[in-house]
């Protein structure tokens, strides 16, 4: 049994629920009191992971942190189809990686904007949300023409790959931190094609379609 | 700075896809626009008049827009609210409206004004065939952006089709341009993706030496000012009883032996909202005004679609829209009434419908098959020719289970056994002739269904109304004493004294004529009101209810 290392309000920790619930994979939530009291920082959560970090999963002993990364393994684990982390098309696979990386910084933009509104975060909030608007900018134009092109993903796949759902959080409450998605209509359609993925998984914030 | 007014483009027809609901924003009204499952487009501003919710968090269900935070529903087109949760054994107001604004679809945009900005007319150059490209919002002021566009618009033109590009104001400081190709070459059905990528790099650099540009001109005062010019929600009017709205008969059809089905359309304008097992009083040209349950699904909104069964009694309104109805005829209606109240929150709605007592109940069928409620909806007829809509069934599946030819013992015997357990949270609806009426509601007792999940439909009232017997009403509010003579009724008694009570039926079936009682017993004559109602005797229908001779009511006319 996967134990996920975990926390209801974390959009790493959210990624991985999303993976494990649409995959049908069954997984055991041990909270981590990260706001108000960093219990990741604590000497024991740190015997876990020395980054202070969550999500962490353990799987029968196989111990592993970083969010992408948790993705990775377990689409490539428990996905029998392998379309999730799709290694059989090296093609597919290269703009997976590329996509997982934009994920980092819109994680490390908008979410961290959503950091510093809700749970009072010292950060330049101005910075965060400029640079929020820069890669949703990017974002946007991609997904506009994907459409045209009758690809509904972020890969140019016909389905969708663990892009989609590194991405989608940091979008989806993206308005926590005070981002708009006003001005990114493409991005707002394909939120709701993710939340229509059979197995979607909800959280605070984030509803069905 | 001049205050823009007008239409302008709030989306592009494209970004209108299926099931979603898109956010807009125009001269600083944020706007919740989405398309009905029958391509209509909706302008709503974007909150739920509940709680101010954004409605873009909600769904779009194709026929209405449920808000996410208390799970209001709103119809599309009208936006009036169809259903509450938290009241569901009630309808909403008629006045229990969203805030819509006009919606037109033209050269590849959906255009609207949020200051009544008179008819729809395009800017030059765009025409039917006009296609829209890639819109981009740009973090410059309207004036500025269209100055930038107008040193080169005519530059960006393809193969001689000129670009036309329309600036929406989001707000005094911020714009989306959509530019359209004016005329498309009437080869290609779709512009090539190369000739897209081109013009949106022409607009992305437009773009970004003009927010170069720009200094941060945004205020707070400036801000403050603007939203306290907004202009207050427009509310419509209260409804009334009456039928006032003109329709026209669009089709009519046989849909079952003696049963016809007939569709009203509006003349111009808009039905008002309707909910599953409204009815609507329509008034024939031969003087009489009759009830009719609309048999309309979710999303259903061109025309309100009634069946009327041919009575071999008819007093001259069955038989006159048998016989004399045509296609083009023009009537008046009543807006829809609510008397026949379909919750939504019960775990299992079972649904026994007798002859035409059908069409309240197919109503409801569609809309919980809609919701993807459970139910199951029994149809009790003579034989399989004389159950209507037989189309509509169909797309029911088979939670419709037929019982044919039964005679009233049998009938009796089958709606037993369809009562036979009360389930917890479920609740019954019935509308048929009162002797099955009477069936139903005997199998409930007998059961053990609590009376408030057992939900009643008459046609008609089966009592003869016994006008015998003088008594006298005191009217509260304005402190005025009427004696009602043995053979006239309350009604028309108010009537005679020049007191406006609204009445629709006037045989104890509408309720449109109930009034409260402060003092004194009511002797009720109606089947509207429900057993405890009248023990608690605070309410009573002005039409059959009487009091006994020589007793004396105090009437409150708002009950």
């Amino acid at each position: 049994m996967i134990t996920l290392y975990d926390y209801e309000l974390s959009v790493n920790c959210y990624k991985q629920r999303l993976l494990l619930g649409i995959l049908g994979v069954p997984y055991r939530r041990q909270p981590i009191d990260f706001f108000p009291g960093r219990q990741h920082h604590s000497e024991a959560f740190r015997q876990i992971n020395p980054f202070g970090h969550i999500p962490v999963i353990d799987d029968d002993g196989y111990i592993l942190a970083d969010a992408h990364a948790i993705l990775v393994y377990l689409a490539t684990r428990y996905d029998p189809s392998g379309q999730w982390y799709p290694v059989a098309d090296p093609h597919l696979l290269g703009e997976v990686a590329s996509w997982m990386l934009v994920a980092e910084g819109t994680t490390s933009t908008a979410s961290a904007a959503r950091l510093h509104d809700t749970l009072g975060y010292e950060f330049d909030i101005d910075a965060l949300r400029a640079g929020a608007h820069r890669l949703f900018r990017r974002l946007d134009d991609h997904v506009w023409f994907h459409e045209r092109q009758g690809r509904p993903w972020m890969a140019s796949a016909a389905h969708p790959t663990i892009a989609d759902l590194a991405l989608f959080p940091d979008v989806m409450l993206s308005d926590q931190g005070g981002i708009s998605l006003l001005d990114y209509p493409a991005l707002r359609r394909w939120t709701d094609r993710v939340k229509r993925i059979p197995g979607f998984t909800v959280m605070a914030g984030i509803y069905p379609a | 700075m001049s205050p823009e007014t007008g239409w302008f483009p709030i989306a592009s027809s494209d970004d209108l896809v299926e099931r979603h609901v898109y956010l807009g924003q125009l001269l600083g009204r944020e706007l919740a626009v989405w398309r009905a499952d029958d391509g209509s487009v909706n302008v709503w501003d974007n909150r739920c008049l509940h709680r101010g919710v954004r409605l873009t968090l909600g769904s779009n269900e194709g026929g209405e827009l449920v808000c996410r935070y208390h799970g209001w529903r709103y119809a599309s087109r009208t936006a009036g609210c169809t259903y509450i949760p938290a009241h569901p054994g009630e309808a909403p107001g008629r006045t229990v409206c969203n805030v819509s604004h006009p919606a037109v679809e033209y050269g590849g945009l959906v255009w609207t004004t949020v200051d009544h900005g008179g008819p729809f007319s395009a800017p030059a150059g765009i025409t039917e065939r006009s296609v829209a490209l890639r819109a981009l919002p740009i973090d410059a002021p309207a004036t500025t952006v269209r100055a930038a566009l107008a040193e080169e618009i005519d530059r960006w033109s393809v193969d001689g089709s000129p670009v036309v590009a329309v600036v929406q104001p989001m707000d005094e400081h911020r714009c989306v341009v959509r530019p359209v190709l004016a005329e498309p070459p009437a080869s290609c059905a779709t512009i090539a993706l190369d000739v897209l990528r081109h013009q949106h790099r022409l607009l992305a650099a437009l773009r970004e030496r003009v927010e170069v540009g720009i200094i941060a001109t945004r205020s707070p005062a400036a801000d403050l000012q603007r939203i306290q010019q907004r202009t207050p929600p427009r509310r419509p009017a209260p409804g009334t009883a009456r039928t006032t709205i003109p329709v026209t008969v669009a089709a009519r059809r046989d849909t079952a032996v003696g049963v016809r089905a007939v569709e009203l359309r509006p003349v111009g304008g808009q039905l008002p909202t309707a909910q599953p097992g409204d009815h609507i009083d329509v008034a024939l040209p031969n003087g009489i005004t009759r009830q009719y349950s609309l048999v309309n699904a979710p999303g259903e909104l061109d025309a309100y679609v009634i069946g009327v069964k041919r009575e071999s009694t008819s007093r001259g309104g069955s038989a006159w829209i048998h016989d004399d109805l045509t296609v083009g005829d023009q009537l008046t209606i009543s807006e829809p009434r609510h008397q026949f109240v379909l919750r939504r929150d019960s775990f299992r709605t079972l649904l026994i419908a007798g002859g035409i007592g059908i069409t309240p109940l197919l109503a409801m069928a569609q809309a919980l098959h809609a919701n993807g409620l459970d139910f199951a909806l029994h149809v009790f007829a003579q034989s399989a020719e004389h159950v209507p809509f037989g189309e509509r069934l169909a797309g029911l599946g088979d939670t419709v289970v037929r019982h044919l030819g039964l005679d009233p013992a049998a009938t009796a015997a089958a709606v037993t056994a369809l009562l036979a357990g009360p389930g917890e949270g479920e609740h019954v609806y019935v509308c048929g002739p009162a002797p099955m009426i009477g069936a139903v509601q005997d199998a409930a007792a007998a059961a053990g269904w609590p009376a408030g999940s057992v939900h009643v439909e008459y046609f008609a009232n089966p009592a003869d109304t016994d006008t015998a017997g003088a008594f006298t009403v005191e009217l509260a509010r304005s402190a005025t004493v009427i004696e009602v003579p043995a053979g006239t009724t309350l009604l028309d008694a108010l009537r005679g004294h020049g007191v406006d009570v609204p009445s629709s039926c006037e045989q104890g079936t509408c309720g449109t004529c109930v009034v409260g009682v402060l003092d004194g017993r009511p002797l009720h004559q109606d089947v509207y009101l429900d057993a405890a109602e009248h023990a608690a005797g605070r309410l009573m229908t002005t039409c059959v209810s009487r009091a006994a001779p020589g007793t004396r009511l105090v009437l409150d006319l708002e009950p």
